[in-house]
């Protein structure tokens, strides 16, 4: 019991640690600095450029997509890893799983191939075109 | 520093692994079968694929019953390290959760939305069939860890299929809300779970209760361990006061998809919640009595009032059947915890018989709205006025599943509550009251499940066509088969019951 205390104890000195760091670091910066703030200082930086509107704009869907296939494979070899160190003791049934365990995920980035994901066309800019003729045929309606 | 494991050691590991793959087999091929279904959507090409990805998907999950089946003869046991239990209660829920994936896909093969609404179906039957996986590992699992997992992959899927209307924003709209909510409950039951891993050490729910019966345990923690697990297990099954996001989710998602979440995800649930009650957390009158008076049973008698109370009242002002059935549904959420809270082996086997009688009546249910909605393009109440004369035989299956749903004989769904009830009244004075609540908010429910048949036979519709509408004759075979069902094992429904009885056996219950 009293070694499961002193492990969250750990933790819990671990935390305390973090936060006077931050604020030791906050405060002495604090109390060092000189205050003189202008408006070119307290822009926000952006690796120089000059910010232009809001953060806050819609980005292509297809980055989460490419991140979330970088992320399958990234994980794949994180499992890998361990099973390498001791492949020579495992054997062959640790081969097969790991051939299906790669297979699994080899089918998962076929399916994103077919199904087109990793295309990374450009948009084609539509030209709008001048109004049809109201067309006289009804668009058909669902019962 | 990091050592190798030595040679032995790796040899005995591997054993047991390959032991455990035995009593595998069954989720074994679904898995199969979820990768064959996204090569063979890969590989289909054109205008028929959605029907034949379902009839394959239908086949496919028919076919694991032979594998489930035969997990009869085996004994019942922990495997992988005690991350997986083999018993006939999971047994129970493999069948069950198989069933209402091809119940789910049957319903999907019916609604003409998805001809409308989705270009391909795609990954549509896969993710069904992963759903199936998941929830049959929460039935099975035996660990924290596993526990999460499994319903992690229950969950992200469900996320995706209520959203799969990609253009209708109420669909949208309910996968938004239902990944948020299910993320927030599941950080809070994994705060839970560290909880308890900080207290006993041990992920394992039968380590985790030899644990907490050997060396004691701070009650005030416990009680917030059991509160913030029950935030997972409550958002699963959609009790009060957890169920924020079944409403807009039931209505905003497909219909066969609404059907499937309210049974088999509720079910789920329900597996998980009996197994990890049950074995794992201490209750009642212990050595280590509570300073606060409360245990978890406590707290799943507020749930379970509440949801009865909530479900039901709040159900009478719905205009859309679907969310209609949302609010039911809560409120069936309640009458289970009932069974859950008499914590023996009648009150397992009322739960399992209510939850085989919820998925007939609540899948039938749906299967009807949805070939309404087929035919009428709503589901809203006023949309249901005068459709008894045109699609009699809708009218009179609804009517009949509605009466199951309300508990009235001679439908299943009055065995289901009976039992629950019964198995209440034995255990004495304090249940009398929780029965009696239970009964009273039947009443209420009476009162909004007849609406629908109230506008369907004696209003008039409100732009007067004579023309008929009928589903098609496997719709009505369906329908008529199912409304024989409900009201066959009604009258015999002794070999459900005996079934249900047979599979509360549980491993691991008898050691606590």
């Amino acid at each position: 019991m009293d070694q499961t205390l002193s492990e969250f104890g750990n933790v819990f000195v671990f935390f305390l640690l973090g936060v006077v760091f931050v604020a030791g670091g906050y405060l002495t910066a604090r109390m060092l600095r000189p205050s003189r703030p202008n408006p070119v200082k307290t822009s926000t930086y952006e690796c120089g450029e000059e910010a232009v509107g809001s953060a806050w704009v819609k980005f292509n869907i297809r980055f989460y997509v490419v991140a979330l296939i970088f992320i399958i494979f990234d994980v794949e070899v994180v499992f890998l890893f361990p099973w390498a160190t001791v492949f020579r003791q495992l054997g062959s049934f640790a081969l097969v799983e790991a051939l299906v365990f790669a297979g699994i995920l080899i089918l998962g980035l076929v399916y994103a191939w077919v199904k087109g994901d990793l295309d990374w066309v450009r948009p084609t800019p539509s030209v709008p075109k001048m109004p049809e003729m109201p067309a006289s045929k009804s668009t058909s309606q669902r019962d | 520093m990091f050592e190798l494991p030595s040679g032995a050691e790796i040899q005995s590991i591997i054993s047991i692994l390959k032991s455990g793959l035995g009593f595998f087999i069954p989720e074994i091929y679904l898995s199969i079968l979820f990768m064959g279904l996204i090569i063979l959507d890969l590989a289909l090409k054109g205008r028929n694929k959605s029907g034949i990805l379902g009839w394959a998907t239908l086949i496919g999950l028919g076919g694991s019953f032979y594998f489930i089946a035969q997990q009869h003869a085996m004994q019942a046991g922990e495997h992988f390290f005690g991350m997986y239990v083999l018993d006939e209660y999971a047994i129970f829920f493999k069948y069950f959760f198989v069933a209402s994936g091809m119940f789910a896909v049957v319903a999907t093969l019916a609604d003409r939305k998805f001809d409308a609404e989705v270009k391909s179906i795609g990954e549509y039957y896969a993710l069904v069939v992963a759903m199936v996986i998941g929830m049959v590992m929460m039935a099975a699992a035996s660990d924290l860890l596993m526990i999460f997992l499994a319903m992690e992959l229950v969950s992200l899927s469900a996320y995706i299929l209520s959203g799969y209307f990609k253009r209708d924003a109420r669909s949208s709209e309910a996968a938004l809300k239902y990944l948020v909510y299910g993320a927030v409950s599941s950080g809070l039951m994994l705060y839970g779970f560290s909880l308890i891993y900080g207290m006993t050490a041990e992920t394992n729910i039968l380590k985790i209760s030899m644990e907490l019966a050997d060396h004691g345990y701070d009650p005030l923690v416990m009680i917030l361990a059991t509160l913030l697990i029950m935030a997972g297990f409550g958002y699963k099954i959609g009790a009060f006061p957890f169920h924020f996001w079944s409403p807009d989710v039931y209505e905003g998602a497909p219909t066969p998809i609404t059907a499937y979440l309210s049974v088999a995800s509720k079910a789920a649930g329900f597996a998980l919640l009996l197994r990890f009650f049950y074995i794992a957390v201490p209750h009642g009158v212990s050595p280590y009595e509570d300073i606060l008076g409360i245990d978890w049973l406590t707290l799943l008698v507020i749930m379970s009032v509440a949801s009865m109370i909530y479900g039901n009242v709040v159900a009478i002002w719905q205009k859309n059947v679907k969310r209609l059935l949302a609010y039911s549904s809560i409120a069936h959420a309640g009458y289970l915890l009932l069974g859950v809270i008499v914590m023996d082996e009648i009150g397992t086997q009322a739960v399992l018989f209510y939850l085989l009688s919820y998925f007939l009546m609540n899948y039938a249910a749906f299967y009807v709205v949805v070939l309404i909605s087929n035919r009428t393009g709503s589901e809203t109440l006023d949309d249901y006025r005068g459709l008894g004369s045109k699609m009699p035989l809708a009218g009179a299956a609804l009517t009949v599943f509605l009466i199951s749903l309300v508990g009235l004989p001679p439908t299943v769904g009055f065995i289901g509550k009976l039992m629950i009830f019964s198995a209440l009244l034995s255990k004495g004075a304090l249940y009398i009251w929780l029965a009696l609540i239970g009964v009273l908010t039947s009443v209420i429910s009476l009162y909004y499940y007849m609406l629908i048949p109230l506008n369907m036979f004696l209003r008039e519709s409100l732009e007067p066509n004579e023309k008929s509408l009928n589903p098609g004759f496997l719709a009505q075979l369906m329908m008529a088969v199912l409304m024989i069902l409900t009201i066959w094992f009604g009258l015999f429904f002794e070999p459900l019951s005996e079934f249900a009885r047979y599979s509360s056996a549980m491993f691991g219950l008898s050691l606590y």
